[in-house]
């Protein structure tokens, strides 16, 4: 009788484990969200901030990128797809009407502010001024020269312009995998590369070590400028901001990156960062404007707000008073507007 | 005489060149010994710090401006000065209890990272007015240090000082527990089942082969056999410790397996016929006799194979464990992360507070391996029987 | 319901069964048999576990079924309806045993057959393992190889999947160069890190392992082994941080001071942390197969007035040299696949160079890159990612099989 006695008990614990470890039925309790890795830093201050301050569980949050958030996003209605995701491009024509083929046809655009790319050196140096068309003939791999694409001769910066100093070119900047880097692409090159006489939209950077990818750990790109007083390297404006001491920079086409000319727009590498919700969940998953509310609250996206530190360039004050009346009455974003916005 | 001279003059050669080979076998090993002190004085010089942290004391003024706009419940001077992490709690605190509305207590809390960076004369962002506030308030005995329990008490935040193992800890004990309860059942009746079922023939060689080519497969393909199989094709939640678990588990199997394998063998026959001699059957001398005596191996085996599983970090990456994880997850399907994993996160944060963080998460993961596999040790020395 | 309840309603109803069961039939047994166990064919206990097996086993092996047809979308059956209908197959199995327990049925010979194929499932995991590794890998390998020439990626020696990431952030267009996907920079770039790693281990993990087990006294190889076995401890994700932040800027001051230029994602720095990785790997094989040679060689050896050291280069080191070769190809099949260091420490940039002071990228920096990007599964750069873990498995594979067949063919054999 012991071994009867011995595996009731066994059993009775086996059960008990497995009720506790049972997930609680469909409805979903977490939020969920995705979307555009350059939005990701913000967005995860906001979930943790929520997940502190409410009595909502901490949503779940997941990069994805710009392009692959919105295919999550439009794929359904159902709980089972994200609830909000985030972009770092308004959201396109044909992905608009994926989703209302989809049957997400009640959605709500949010602008949440500013992003920058900035080229930066050593503080030690000399500050580089440069415009969008010669740091794109120092990155590009071919370069246009008498009406044809050639392999990049440029080694040193006054190859580009005779104006520069004769420094090597050596850029160190994100690897292929990032958001920075499509950032940048997008708005140095692509935004050249027509006038520069290429072929349409030109972004392939040169592999011959002028142009370094630098991943994981910024910090050391950071030692790398402040030894190599010729080198620049490419950051997001976060990172120029906490690492004032030792680098400084670039001035594009005579503007400095300061929180007021990136909002402005100015800055020419400069762009707005979004998220899209999901109005279909607004009664479904709880908590699902309360996040909205935080996040366009002016503690998080205002001129003192934390996101600021975190890097994020606030909009002009009435700016983000409309766009929080407009989002937080679930204003349905239509066609009309999203093929606006992409023009 | 020559020859003597000669040849007594080759020995001395010989034992010269005796004298240099050992030298060098002795240079090799302490070469090796003194990298294991720098590398763990290097570690434990950067990590330390990160389990003390700066506190500072201030008035919290909780009136109905503060609950609104919570940075207003500390003076103007002190704010930059004091933990976001605290201040967005504020409203939190009067409504966990009440009587607090209206009045103000003077209270010990978390002081933000630039503070702490500073005191530990780490870089800081703070401004040359803040630094100066900062001495003076250090002087007057209101900002100082203490045990940093956020540490402990907290899963990850953007906030260095507010910034905590908690929710990998977590983490790693689902997945390791998921890992566990798969790979100990089948390792342990693979291996009964090679050493005392199987017939020698092709099919056991077979086997036989696999696994050992499995456990020198690199881990990372385990990754990409868990993106393909676990989550894109049976539907396991991404970044769960549920997808980890199992990943981790099919990585552990041939290392139990290889150990138990071991363990069975050192029972010797003689125990075996003597089951078989008073009429046992092959289960019941398994189960009763080769099992019972083996076990302290088995074990001893299981615990490396978890210590290895626990420290992987490759194929988590792939099943998507570098996720940001604030608060411990509830359950296996949840989102989750492990320490590895959350070390490997903080190492590639770009603000420098989470270096201090890194190497103190490293110093935690390292205490608990160094323990299990102490254990493992203890364990095989204590109970080995030599037949 | 979701799947994993459904899951876990199955063994929830599957455990009070499998307790009823082995009750029920034990007691049948021990009724039937008039309450004297010695009329039994088995221990009444084995009747309890043949009720268990005629219960759980069709029921388990219905769920099983259903759960891979519908994976399969051959079927499309209501989970719910499934699980009833398992667990009242369970039911009737159960009935069944109760029914068939007679004195002299051969409960015993049952359970130990049901034994015997449990155990068997479980050691076919690790065929079905390495089937799994082979086939996800292999799928996913394929489709690249539709986009990608295999002949291509194979000899190519421009990596550049810039567009392709274009593609999946949604910005492709006309006018676009092409991707392109030649891997010999890649595995370049990991050979020569696990060519320094060699360089670094080899020396000092021989040397070691001839230390402790010729020349050391007992106390300090007690004391010296487990500390060394330490360094095969610490997780792949701390020796990357350590080379990272410590190495390499070490590595570029020293570089520098010589009047040489480093890069901080040189490849020198991950190959001395990995040498130093692979060091107890390579010392305790070799003091395995050192230790494993019989006394009575070296009393020869000595006898003949060899001193200790021409003992260990004439006549230990040639019998031990299977051994120590197998050894060797296991670390640099280690070093191969390593993959937190290089991450952490070795660049991104596919630079095909000879100066390991350069910045380079591996094999498995570029899986971990491309799946823990921003892109969508199914482009080319992800995909890639299967298509180089496809040739990295096959290398792995040969070396081992190497090792193997070296260690089994020249390995000397004492009685």
């Amino acid at each position: 009788m012991r071994t009867w006695h011995k595996l009731s008990l066994a059993a009775a614990t086996a059960a008990a484990t497995a009720t506790a470890l049972a997930e609680p039925a469909d409805a979903r309790e977490q939020l969920r969200l995705v979307g555009s890795s350059t939005v990701y830093p913000f967005a995860s201050y906001v979930v943790e901030e929520f997940g502190a301050t409410t009595q909502y569980p901490t949503p779940v949050i997941e990069s994805t990128g710009s392009g692959g958030g919105l295919k999550l996003f439009c794929a359904g209605d159902g709980t089972d797809t994200p609830d909000i995701t985030n972009a770092s491009r308004p959201i396109k024509v044909s992905e608009y009407d994926r989703c209302q083929d989809n049957g997400v046809d009640n959605i709500t655009q949010a602008v949440i502010g500013s992003d920058g790319i900035v080229l930066a050196n050593t503080a030690n140096a000399q500050r580089f001024e440069l415009t969008l068309e010669q740091i794109t003939r120092a990155v590009a791999a071919e370069v246009p020269q008498n009406g044809e694409l050639v392999e990049n001769p440029n080694e040193y910066w006054d190859d580009i312009d005779s104006s520069l100093p004769h420094n090597e070119i050596l850029i160190y900047g994100p690897p292929t995998t990032s958001g920075t880097r499509d950032a940048f692409e997008g708005m140095v090159m692509e935004a050249a590369s027509e006038e520069m006489g290429y072929d349409g939209a030109y972004t392939k950077i040169r592999q011959d070590g002028a142009y370094v990818p630098a991943g994981e750990n910024d910090n050391l790109i950071v030692e790398k400028l402040v030894q190599n007083t010729e080198a620049l390297g490419i950051f997001g404006y976060s990172f120029l901001a906490e690492n004032r001491d030792r680098i400084q920079a670039t001035r594009i086409n005579g503007v400095e990156p300061t929180p007021e000319t990136i909002a402005a727009g100015d800055y020419p590498v400069s762009r707005s960062l979004y998220f899209y919700i999901k109005n279909g969940h607004a009664g479904k998953v709880p908590g699902l404007y309360d996040y909205v509310e935080l996040f366009l609250s002016e503690k998080m996206i205002g001129d003192m707000g934390y996101l600021k530190d975190e890097g994020l360039i606030p909009l002009p004050a009435g700016r983000r008073e409309q766009i929080r009346q407009s989002v937080l009455n679930q204003e349905q974003l239509t066609r009309l507007e999203v093929k606006t916005l992409n023009q | 005489m020559a020859a003597n001279l000669q040849a007594e003059k080759r020995i001395r050669q010989r034992y010269r060149r005796e004298q240099r080979f050992k030298a060098l076998c002795i240079g090799a090993i302490t070469l090796a010994i003194l990298f294991i002190f720098v590398f763990f004085a290097d570690i434990i010089q950067r990590g330390y710090t990160a389990f003390y942290q700066a506190q500072i004391q201030v008035e919290v003024t909780y009136d109905e401006r503060s609950l609104e706009i919570p940075a207003a419940a500390v003076s103007e001077e002190v704010r930059p000065l004091v933990s976001r992490g605290f201040l967005r709690q504020v409203p939190g605190h009067v409504q966990s209890d009440p009587d607090l509305k209206g009045r103000t207590v003077t209270r010990w809390v978390t002081a933000d990272t630039g503070v702490n960076q500073y005191l530990k004369d780490a870089h800081t962002g703070l401004s040359p007015q803040e630094k100066a506030t900062v001495d003076k308030l250090h002087e007057a005995g209101r900002i100082e240090f203490a045990f940093n329990t956020n540490f402990f008490t907290r899963g990850d935040s953007k906030m260095p000082e507010m910034a905590g193992i908690k929710s990998a800890v977590v983490g790693t004990i689902l997945t390791l527990a998921v890992t566990m309860a798969v790979a100990f059942p089948l390792g342990l009746m693979s291996a009964v089942y090679l050493e005392e079922f199987a017939t020698d023939n092709r099919f056991t060689r077979f086997i036989e082969v696999n696994i050992n080519n499995l456990a020198a497969v690199p881990s990372i393909l385990y990754g990409l056999l868990g993106l393909a199989i676990f989550i894109n094709f049976l539907g396991v939640p991404r970044s769960s410790a549920l997808a980890g678990g199992l990943t981790l588990a099919l990585m552990t199997l041939p290392i139990i397996i290889i150990s138990t394998r071991a363990a069975l063998r050192a029972v010797p026959d003689s125990i075996r016929e003597g089951a078989f001699g008073v009429g046992a059957s092959r289960l019941q001398m398994v189960t009763h006799h080769v099992l019972p005596l083996s076990l302290p191996g088995i074990l001893t085996g299981s615990i490396i194979g978890m210590a290895q599983a626990m420290g992987e970090t490759a194929p988590l990456l792939l099943v998507g464990m570098m996720a940001f994880i604030p608060s411990a997850p509830d359950g296996v399907t949840e989102p989750a992360t492990v320490l590895p994993a959350q070390i490997f996160t903080w190492a590639s944060m770009p603000q420098r507070a989470f270096d201090e963080l890194t190497a103190a998460g490293i110093l935690v993961l390292l205490a608990v391996l160094l323990t299990l596999n102490a254990t493992a040790v203890l364990l095989r020395k204590r109970f080995e029987r030599r037949w | 319901m979701s799947t994993g309840q459904i899951i876990l309603s199955f063994l929830a109803g599957l455990l009070p069964l499998a307790l009823l069961a082995y009750g029920l039939g034990r007691r049948r047994a021990l009724t039937v048999a008039g309450g004297q166990d010695r009329a039994l064919h088995s221990r009444p206990g084995f009747y309890g576990w043949y009720a268990v097996v005629l219960m759980a086993a069709p029921a388990v092996a219905l769920a099983l079924l259903a759960a891979l047809l519908e994976l399969l979308g051959l079927i499309d059956a209501p989970e719910t309806l499934i699980l009833a209908a398992a667990l009242a197959l369970a039911a009737g199995g159960l009935w069944t045993a109760e029914r068939t327990i007679q004195p002299g049925l051969r409960a015993r010979n049952i359970v130990e057959g049901a034994v015997r194929w449990l155990l068997i499932t479980a050691a076919s995991v690790s065929i079905l393992t390495t089937l799994g590794i082979l086939l996800s890998i292999l799928l996913e390998a394929m489709r690249f190889f539709q986009m990608v020439n295999i002949w291509e990626f194979l000899t190519g020696t421009t990596w550049s999947p810039d567009t392709a990431f274009l593609g999946g952030a949604g910005r492709g267009g006309e006018g676009q160069a092409e991707a392109e996907f030649g891997s010999v920079p890649l595995f370049a770039g990991t050979f020569m890190i696990t060519a320094i790693a060699m360089a670094v281990a080899v020396p000092i993990g021989l040397l070691s392992a001839i230390f402790l087990s010729e020349y050391a006294p007992l106390r300090v190889r007690g004391a010296v082994k487990p500390a060394l076995e330490v360094l095969a401890g610490i997780p792949t994700v701390v020796y990357g941080f350590f080379a990272a932040i410590t190495v390499a800027p070490l590595v570029v001051d020293v570089a520098t001071a010589l009047g040489l230029e480093a890069s901080y994602q040189n490849a020198l720095t991950p190959g001395i942390v990995m040498g130093i990785m692979i060091i107890p790997f390579i010392s305790s094989l070799s003091d395995d197969v050192i230790s494993a040679i019989p006394m009575r060689m070296r009393e020869g050896s000595f006898a003949l007035g060899a001193t200790p050291s021409e003992t260990i280069k004439h006549i230990l080191l040639p019998a031990a040299l299977p051994g120590i070769v197998s050894a060797f190809i296991l670390g640099v099949s280690r070093a191969l696949g390593e993959t937190m260091i290089v991450v952490m420490a070795a660049g991104l940039r596919p630079n095909l160079t000879a100066n390991p002071l350069e910045s380079m990228t591996t094999v498995t920096v570029r899986i971990v890159d491309a799946l823990t990007g921003d892109q969508e599964f199914s482009s080319p750069e992800t995909l890639s990612a299967f298509a180089l873990g496809l040739v990295l498995f096959l290398i792995t594979l040969v070396l081992n099989t190497v090792a193997l067949i070296i260690v089994r063919r020249f390995q000397q054999q004492y009685e």
